[in-house]
């Protein structure tokens, strides 16, 4: 069994003329909390899409716990959880309802029970006969993450999960991706804006500017790489700067 | 007054830079040139086999040849007015709620009603664009069609012609006013826009296709391909007085028809083009003395729907949300 | 297997749970039940006003309508599934269609293992079975119902011809389905995604028949076809547009099936039509790129 969650090989991906995403080359290890950064448009949203199968790269490949997510789309998704930013579910449907049809669709033949003991676990309970369409943002983000780890996949895939979300909806969000990978053991990949949930939830960074990875590191080495500098903050702008000189 | 008219000029603009409203447009144009093109073609036909049979007749040695058919050029326009009658209502509808829908999704809704506007001024606005809108439309479709009346049909136009086709593009202008503001209406009370369309299919599904449909359903001269009385060689005073004795049965099935606004606009436009055949060549004075009720019912739905248009596009109706 | 499967089942949770699409249902089955009523109130005048006109001695004929079959009571059974049906079936396409991507649910769909065929396919089933339940309905209680007013059950026979005309709606009705799927997949509108198939209803249901037979497009609603034209050009646009005229095509059946006296043309080519153009719509929608199934709407 491979010890990379994630692996990427020269991965790219271009629209029409336009390239969103540059000969990426990332390893992720089994059990680690990754955070990609980088500004509006640098191609965050295009890796997970890529790894996540919704996206053919046009160059390069990937490998999802040693599967090719080009060749091997199907297994991939077997493996893998994915919770979109601004997730929305069937509006009309109860979140049970909702539930049971993503558990199905990911092979679960009888999911209740599995349902129960995830909304138990996001701390959902007690809302499982209400309609999704009342919900608000918060809501809906838990109940985004008991669709992604319904099937208990080996990697977790979240973009922006705390955007939007008011300052309790954030902290209690944190908290249980850091149970999830703690309790779980699931490899967590993040797209995120917000630097301070990164310092306070990723085991590793990597940073994308134009498309291109420009740091990959731990999180501890990479603090320690900027002895001088206070907070992860201070680090992406001078790293940013660096590169953009 | 001022913020109606920006507002009216606002749709129009936006109307004018819509691609579907021009496919709809062109589908509808593109539909009744292919209608007057077929009745013409079908009279042709029905000349050569008229034709055919005198010659027949005139080499058997018989004198006395039947009438000949005779062409009255504006009865080609017949599916042309049956398209805007059906088809132009749907699109009617359509426009109107893309002009209340797309407000919505924008979110420009917010933006212009954070402005002092009047209470009224959107809904009135945005019809007041689309009623000048649906005049251009109309008096293109006129021209089109009178063209191809002219090529195809083989017709000369004088001023009875000319004055038949803008009596009847005013009642299809009407109409097709009618139907916006029923779509304007709907989709503003509706809390999720694509409800509002559904229902305002639904509504002119029932009130241009089904209602007629059923009256002309119970027609008993409808029962059998070519009429029934033909079909027994009935004369049409015989018929008038045999139908007289099933007044009832005949009243329930006017009334049915009537309760379409979409029959009124037949019926106007039919006898303004001499379409139906008491109305043909006949002057207009006989023509409105049968027509002016006809007339006031299309007219005063038109400005009932306007006005339940203007009350029901108000702040609280509009900035409604789904969940 | 599994992904079509379950697209099925939660296709038809999410129709039930539509209440305009449980609104346009019970319309469709309330008017063709209604079309019965409709058709025997018409039929006993017509006899009514047959029988004035032999009194006064206008007429020696026979009455066009004795020995008339009771199916002939539902023959306006044809006209609301052309009309009402097809817009019921083409909403229901388009809403099942647009669903994930207006939801914004495609994402959360396809980075599970199921294909893009089985996931449009499921949704084809799971409508095909609501279609079915609808016409099942809507044709017991016709059936019901002229029982009622002939005083009599219908027999064996008249009663698999009534089978017969649900299993040929249906087959009309899911390519249109097949339609509206295709344009909630495609359309970059909510409003084009609804109004395409329905242009695309309009052209076959008015313009094509028009073209081959001088039809008028209100004649066409008549469930008595008119007189169509012949000679000139007509036979070969007939012969053109005939076999794409598939509503028409579609009434010939029905005319057969109950027993109308004024059917005409080949009734197996008719079927065989209609047959195609299902089969050719499954396809059409089974081709459907995942791709497109998560094209954001411009709406």
């Amino acid at each position: 069994m491979t010890d990379f969650a994630i692996r990427t090989f020269e991965l790219s991906k271009s629209y029409g003329g336009r390239r969103a995403l540059d000969r990426l080359d990332l390893d992720v290890r089994r059990g680690e909390v990754f955070g990609l950064l980088g500004h509006n448009g640098a191609g965050k949203t295009t890796t997970v899409s890529l790894l996540t199968t919704l996206l053919a790269p046009t160059g390069g490949d990937a490998e999802i716990v040693g599967r090719s997510v080009a060749r091997r789309a199907d297994v991939v998704r077997r493996s893998i959880g994915y919770l979109p930013e601004n997730v929305r579910f069937y509006d009309d449907l109860t979140v049970l309802e909702n539930l049971r049809f993503f558990a199905r669709l990911s092979g679960l033949r009888r999911p209740d029970p599995r349902i129960a003991e995830v909304l138990e676990l996001v701390d959902f309970t007690g809302h499982d006969r209400e309609k999704v369409g009342t919900f608000s943002k918060g809501m809906r983000q838990r109940v985004g993450i008991a669709q992604a780890i319904l099937h208990q996949p080996e990697v977790l895939f979240l973009d922006e999960p705390t955007s939007g979300l008011d300052p309790v909806g954030v902290r209690s969000l944190r908290d249980l991706i850091v149970r999830l990978n703690a309790e779980l053991g699931m490899t967590v990949f993040m797209n995120t804006h917000l630097l301070s949930e990164v310092t306070k939830t990723c085991t590793s960074i990597g940073i994308l500017r134009q498309g291109r990875l420009v740091h990959h590191d731990t999180l501890d080495a990479t603090l320690r790489r900027f002895p001088g500098e206070e907070s992860l903050e201070e680090i992406y702008f001078r790293l940013d700067a660096a590169v953009a000189s | 007054m001022t913020d109606l008219l920006v507002i009216a000029g606002r749709e129009i603009r936006e109307r004018r830079r819509d691609p579907l409203l021009l496919v709809l447009i062109a589908f509808l144009a593109l539909a009744s040139i292919v209608s007057v093109v077929v009745a013409a073609a079908a009279f042709r036909t029905e000349l050569d086999a008229y034709t055919a049979y005198v010659s027949q007749l005139l080499a058997s040695g018989s004198s006395t040849p039947p009438a000949a058919p005779r062409l009255f050029p504006m009865q080609l326009l017949r599916g042309a007015v049956e398209y805007v009658e059906v088809l132009g209502a749907l699109f009617a509808i359509v426009v109107g709620y893309g002009s209340v829908a797309a407000e919505r999704r924008r979110g420009t809704l917010d933006l212009v009603l954070s402005r002092p506007i009047g209470r009224f001024s959107l809904g009135l606005g945005k019809l007041l664009g689309l009623s000048a809108v649906w005049g251009i439309v109309v008096i293109s479709l006129a021209v089109v069609e009178t063209i191809a009346l002219a090529t195809v049909g083989g017709a000369s136009i004088g001023l009875y012609e000319l004055r038949g086709i803008a009596l009847a593009t005013v009642v299809l202008w009407l109409y097709l006013v009618f139907w916006s503001a029923v779509a304007i209406g709907i989709t503003a009370l509706a809390r999720r826009p694509s409800t509002g369309l559904i229902v305002a299919v639904a509504v002119w599904l029932v009130v241009v296709l089904i209602l007629p449909q059923i009256g002309d359903t119970m027609d008993p001269d409808n029962q059998v391909p070519g009429g029934l009385f033909a079909a027994l060689q009935i004369q049409r005073t015989d018929e008038l007085s045999v139908m007289a004795h099933f007044a009832g049965f005949d009243g329930v099935r006017n009334a049915i028809e009537v309760s379409s606004i979409e029959k009124h606009t037949e019926r106007l436009a039919f006898a303004f083009l001499g379409i139906k055949d008491q109305y043909n060549q006949q002057p207009l004075s006989a023509v409105w003395a049968d027509m002016w009720p006809y007339a006031l019912t299309l007219v005063a739905a038109t400005a009932l729907v306007t006005v339940g248009a203007a009350l029901t596009t108000t702040r609280r109706t509009l900035q409604r949300r789904d969940s | 297997m599994n992904g079509f499967l379950v697209s099925a089942r939660h296709e038809l949770l999410a129709t039930r749970r539509s209440r305009t699409a449980s609104i346009l249902v019970i319309v469709f089955v309330a008017l063709v039940l209604a079309s019965a009523v409709i058709g025997w109130i018409t039929t006993r005048t017509v006899t009514d006003v047959y029988e004035q006109i032999r009194a006064a001695g206008m007429t020696s004929a026979p009455n066009p309508f004795s020995g008339a079959s009771p199916l002939y009571f539902a023959r306006n059974s044809a006209i609301y599934v052309v009309l009402i049906g097809c817009l019921m079936a083409i909403v229901l396409g388009t809403e099942a269609g647009l669903r994930d991507r207006r939801m914004r649910t495609s994402d959360l769909v396809l980075t599970r293992p199921v294909s893009a065929v089985s996931r449009l396919l499921g949704q084809f089933a799971g409508l095909g079975i609501v279609v079915l339940v609808a016409l099942a309905v809507s044709l017991a209680a016709s059936w019901v119902v002229i029982a009622a007013i002939t005083g009599g059950p219908l027999s064996a026979d008249e009663t698999l011809r009534i089978v017969g005309f649900g299993g040929i709606s249906w087959v009309l009705l899911m390519a249109f389905v097949g339609a509206g799927i295709l344009g909630g997949v495609h359309s970059r509108h909510e409003t084009a995604a609804l109004l395409a198939p329905i242009l695309v209803w309009s052209a076959i249901t008015f313009v094509l028949p028009q073209v081959g037979t001088a039809a008028r497009p209100i004649a066409l609603l008549n469930p008595v076809p008119s007189v169509a034209a012949t000679g000139g050009g007509f036979d070969l646009a007939s012969a053109i547009t005939g076999p794409l005229a598939i509503t028409e095509q579609y009434k010939r059946v029905g005319a057969y099936l109950l027993q109308d006296p004024s059917a005409s043309g080949s009734a197996a080519l008719a079927v065989m039509i209609l047959l195609t153009v299902l089969i050719g719509m499954f396809a059409v929608v089974g081709v459907t790129s995942r791709r497109s199934l998560r094209r954001a709407l411009d709406d």
